[in-house]
């Protein structure tokens, strides 16, 4: 990487570190009120698991081995991976979902919001580990991305939508628990 | 077609943007009429397994030193194998080392696309995604993509300026009539990846016209959750407003958030300068702009705001209520905010700082902190009978936010009471002591003087002619008598008698007597019927 790069790279680091007044040592209790507040909300958006969307169920497998390693700083990266990829998937086309787009709206704010204080503190750290050759978060690349065919593939219809739901359901609940012992 | 002495190629690399895989190598034999072909394999989870090779799809029969391939790649996460061969004439070269590769880790982002407007003297940019609509994408969540911008002036020594945008964003703080030029950048800071640069892009910026309808000096005061929001107007005419806010993540997405913008309820066609917005503030970041509207339907709209709402909020102050007792002060914290404000409670984590100093005429105040966590605390060793003052403010150390002090809340220690009280119970408990001793000894001894009294100093007095006959003999009338006193006093009786009446000798012999046929009578028997009789003649000689 040449000088030029590196002096981008440098600028970067600058403003993103402007953005967030936090202090980084506090974020697990600030994500642990977000993902309670998400988990609430998602119940919220819609009902109950209809019945006939129980044939077309699917098994994701979620690499809950990511959550696992031995290192805080890997495990706070991972979090925030998945929590952009939820943010993603629940920005998608979802009038055929039908759900109540106020708790909609507050969920996806409240995981934004967490995806910028993360990224900031995330950033000042300046893990370099992220380019290790992480065979997890390969994992977690392919998991996101069969949802992502999934719903594709089903055109966003409202079986696909409430089986993506319980999946990110089952993400956020792991996070959740990882969070509580950080 | 056989092993000849044509070179293998070398050096081989794969060159890889958003899903377009170029495969490039080196060759440094004699390159007239050679071809290459590549052969590639892939493995699933990462594990190698017995997969043949297969021709690699467009790389074959290549004249150049380099090929695309990308129609033959689909699976990005996992481990691909390539290796390259020269052929001339029938003939070919041994297969060059295999090279091996996650597409995903090698991926660079593409260039994002770029829309410019210069309005008004700013430049509004609009950035579209490296892969935008493609339906193979390496780069799944476009949304996880920051963008970056760097930006100078189309003139010699110019400083390059570089700064973070959304998707939908205005540059500002440009100089008017001036030609900038622009080059924007994704990024994934997660990955530590950077993207490629767009082509460079300049426009020049207009005049500003500042337009005296829009409001002016936008901001925010928020205490306790209260948010209200201050501008200014310089119009000379009827102006109404209208305030509206934006969900703070629509902003983030790619598509035009323009119309998403909502009126804040109470806030719309009013004539003051300001709004309260609090009812709209939830979880998250919002941004709020007022839009000015004069009589003649024209309008104008303000710069937006961005607030982060328990960044932007300041905590007031707690309420203080404080109790003494002993050498302790017990201090009530009511949060500030209230009851009803449990959000503050919740997200600030507030913890309360406590200074008490004693309030004495001197102004040396030794002014001393206790640092709470729960709305109760106690502060000990304080001196009795003193006056101490006490403040308080909350404060949250996530956020690194502290209130104003309350106010000041004085309360009197009380006095030492313990020793007064220890001298009043040990005065009433040897009193009821004394009491409960005192009073039988008294009465004892009382007892004993009277029978002190009665035995020596008896308090009758003996008839005067009695006593010449040896008042002694009465002098004890409780002494064991012989039969002689009796007997003596028997005669001396007589001998009265005989002066006296006779019919009180015989009586006084009949009583006698019949004492004597009594029984068993002792001496002191005897004695007090003499004593009985003796006072019946004491009152028939008075």
């Amino acid at each position: 990487m040449n000088a030029f790069g590196l002096i981008q790279i440098g600028l970067i680091l600058l403003c993103t570190t402007t953005i967030s007044s936090l202090q980084c040592n506090h974020l697990p209790l600030q994500q642990r009120k977000v993902i309670e507040n998400s988990l609430q909300l998602l119940d919220k958006m819609g009902k109950k698991f209809p019945q006939q969307c129980l044939r077309e169920k699917m098994f994701f497998r979620f690499p809950e081995q990511v959550l696992k390693p031995r290192q805080k700083e890997t495990v706070k990266v991972a979090i925030e991976e998945i929590l952009q990829h939820i943010f993603y998937i629940f920005s998608k086309n979802l009038t055929l979902a039908a759900w109540d787009r106020t708790a909609l709206e507050q969920f996806q704010n409240g995981l934004y919001q967490q995806i910028e204080q993360l990224e900031a503190c995330v950033i000042k750290k300046q893990t370099h580990y992220f380019r290790s050759k992480e065979v997890n978060r390969l994992k977690l690349q392919k998991y996101f991305k069969k949802i992502d065919c999934f719903l594709k593939d089903k055109q966003h219809n409202l079986c696909s939508w409430e089986i993506s739901r319980a999946e990110m359901r089952r993400c956020l609940q792991l996070i959740d628990k990882v969070i509580r012992k950080l | 077609a056989g092993q000849t002495n044509l070179k293998s190629p070398q050096d081989i690399q794969v060159y890889v943007v958003n899903t377009n895989f170029t495969l490039r190598w080196n060759y440094t034999g004699n390159d007239t009429n050679v071809t290459f072909s590549a052969e590639y394999r892939w493995f699933e989870d990462f594990g190698p397994s017995e997969t043949e090779w297969k021709e690699l799809p467009g790389c074959q029969n290549v004249t150049g030193t380099e090929c695309d391939f990308s129609s033959a790649m689909t699976e990005y996460y996992d481990t691909h194998h390539v290796r390259v061969r020269a052929e001339r004439r029938g003939e070919v070269s041994p297969w060059s080392r295999v090279f091996e590769m996650i597409p995903y880790f090698i991926a660079q982002i593409g260039p994002p696309g770029i829309e410019l407007q210069s309005t008004n003297g700013v430049i509004k940019i609009k950035v579209s995604p490296p892969e935008g609509n493609q339906v193979r994408k390496m780069w799944i969540a476009h949304l996880r993509f920051k963008y970056n911008l760097v930006i100078w002036e189309n003139s010699s020594n110019a400083e390059f300026r570089s700064q973070s945008i959304s998707p939908t964003d205005i540059i500002d703080g440009l100089a008017p009539d001036t030609t900038y030029c622009l080059k924007v950048q994704a990024t994934l800071p997660l990955d530590s990846q950077e993207g490629l640069f767009s082509p460079i892009h300049c426009v020049k910026t207009t005049r500003k016209v500042n337009d005296p309808l829009c409001a002016t000096n936008v901001s925010v005061l928020a205490l306790n959750m209260k948010f209200h929001l201050h501008w200014n107007n310089q119009y000379k005419h009827h102006v109404s407003y209208n305030v509206q806010y934006l969900i703070g993540y629509l902003k983030e997405l790619h598509d035009d958030y323009s119309v998403k913008w909502l009126n804040v309820p109470e806030c719309e066609n009013i004539t003051n300068t300001q709004c309260d917005f609090s009812s709209v503030i939830t979880t998250g970041f919002y941004y709020l702009r007022v839009q000015a509207m004069s009589e003649y339907n024209k309008s104008c709209l303000s710069k937006e705001v961005k607030i982060d709402p328990l960044v932007t909020n300041e905590i007031g102050p707690p309420g203080v209520t404080v109790d003494a007792s002993d050498v302790l002060l017990h201090i009530q914290i009511s949060p500030p905010g209230g009851s009803e404000c449990e959000v503050m409670r919740d997200h600030y984590d507030l913890s309360y700082r406590i200074l008490y100093w004693k309030n004495s005429s001197n102004n040396e105040k030794e002014i001393k902190m206790k640092e709470i966590k729960q709305t109760i605390g106690t502060v000990a060793d304080l001196t009795p009978s003193t006056l101490y003052c006490v403040k308080a403010q909350a404060f949250s150390e996530v956020y690194n936010k502290s209130s104003n002090f309350s106010e000041e809340e004085c309360i009197k220690t009380p006095g030492d009471k313990v020793l007064p009280l220890i001298i009043l119970a040990t005065f009433v408990t040897a009193l009821i002591a004394v009491l409960l001793v005192a009073m039988p000894l008294v009465f004892a001894l009382y007892q004993a003087y009277n029978k002190i009294k009665y035995v020596f100093f008896p308090s009758c007095q003996l008839p005067l002619n009695i006593e010449g006959f040896g008042g002694q003999l009465f002098i004890s009338p409780y002494l064991s008598a012989t039969e002689e006193p009796i007997e003596s006093f028997s005669i001396t009786e007589t001998t009265i008698t005989e002066e006296a009446n006779q019919i009180y000798f015989k009586d006084y012999k009949h009583s006698k007597q019949s004492s004597r046929d009594s029984g068993n009578y002792s001496n002191e028997d005897d004695t007090s019927g003499n004593k009985a009789s003796e006072e019946m003649l004491e009152k028939e000689i008075i």
